[in-house]
């Protein structure tokens, strides 16, 4: 019974449970902190130009470019299992034949408590196109700021930060690049 | 080496040898259940997998494990990140909704209830990807719930790695596998 390996096979499997457990209560941890942060949102101006995309290099694309200006601190959110946040912007729109699109058009990555305190002032990172190719007789959108909190161990959350308090029309296609 | 092993199994005798097997066996087929019962409580062929790649750090490393659900109750959101499957590619990949687009069905006479009932149109990206992966799917322009395996849940960093060193060293594979039958053979009691 007390052979090397049976000892062996003991600690380490005594080891492994601990370390388990602990793991767990580090993820069930996390269930206690219930921080939900707002900030706010303006979109400055919205702005439609012909183009031809990545996605079908022979057709014509509309594509919006949407300057945008967030501000929100969002570091309740780092707690001790927090390991990153995934923060996007998307927009959300209704067009003509009933689709609902939701589609990002900012992220950004936060790794650290002190980088958590936003204040961006910018424009789309990824190209924002509409499925039918124009943004012809589409419903004006809602824009939000939204976060996924990726955790050192556990459960993966969500949430909203800001979104904007009325809706946004999109402007009519305009000619050339300006 | 294995004099002695030998001359302990063969005291021990065929009796012993069955019922060794038979309890190797039954410990297989737990773990089975336990995989397949998970999979069918979570909706998903494979309930939790290992990430191979390192196109979603630094969320996800090489080697962490994600817990997968895929409720059928539930339509997919920009910002979760998802497991999914192109017919004919071998490895599923993990990356992030970043598009979707709940169509509207244009079949006449027909009423969806739910908007589960259409189509829904995905576009994902790899956190540490620059472009979206339209390339990665092979010709289709986007993804739909059929390709899709489940939902990243939950995480647990680096457990995963063991079954990498598994596939880039098969030796250790074999070895492990050896070792653990021996001595469930070879084990009093």
């Amino acid at each position: 019974m007390h052979t090397t390996y049976a000892r062996i096979n003991n600690a380490s499997a005594f080891l492994s449970s601990c370390a388990m457990a602990l793991l767990a209560m580090i993820a069930v941890s996390s269930l206690l902190f219930t921080a939900d942060p707002k900030g706010t949102l303006a979109i400055d101006n919205v702005q439609i130009y012909p183009g031809k995309g990545r996605r079908y290099v022979n057709k014509n694309h509309d594509f919006a470019f949407v300057h945008f200006n967030v501000t929100a601190d969002l570091t309740p959110l780092f707690n001790w299992n927090t390991k990153q946040l995934f923060l996007y912007l998307q927009a959300e729109y209704e067009d003509a034949k009933g689709t609902k699109n939701e589609v990002v058009i900012w992220d950004r990555i936060v790794r650290t408590k002190d980088a958590a305190n936003l204040a961006v002032q910018g424009r789309n990172k990824y190209a924002f196109r509409n499925v039918a190719s124009t943004f012809k007789n589409v419903g004006p959108a809602n824009y939000s700021l939204r976060y996924s909190v990726m955790p050192y161990v556990g459960l993966l959350t969500y949430g909203e930060a800001a979104r904007t308090a009325d809706v946004i029309p999109f402007p009519s296609k305009r000619e050339g690049v300006a | 080496m294995f004099a002695d092993e030998l001359k302990s199994l063969r005291r021990l005798g065929v009796r012993h040898v069955l019922l060794q097997v038979l309890n190797f066996a039954s410990v297989l087929t737990t773990g089975l259940m336990i995989w397949k019962g998970l999979g069918l409580v979570c909706n998903t062929e494979s309930p939790i997998v290992v990430v191979l790649s390192g196109s979603m750090e630094p969320a996800f490393y090489r080697g962490d494990l994600l817990f997968l659900t895929n409720p059928a109750s539930e339509r997919y959101h920009t910002g979760d990140i998802t497991v999914y499957k192109i017919p004919g590619a071998d490895i599923p990949i993990v990356h992030r909704v970043m598009e979707t687009h709940d169509t509207v069905s244009k079949k006449s006479g027909h009423v969806t209830a739910s908007p589960l009932g259409q189509r829904q149109l995905i576009l994902t990206k790899g956190d540490n990807n620059p472009v979206d992966d339209i390339e990665l799917y092979q010709g289709l322009e986007w993804l739909e719930r059929k390709h899709i395996v489940g939902k990243v849940r939950g995480f647990l960093p680096y457990v995963g790695y063991v079954t990498i060193a598994m596939n880039d060293f098969p030796q250790l594979k074999y070895a492990l596998l050896g070792g653990l039958g021996l001595l469930a053979l070879v084990q009093r009691e």
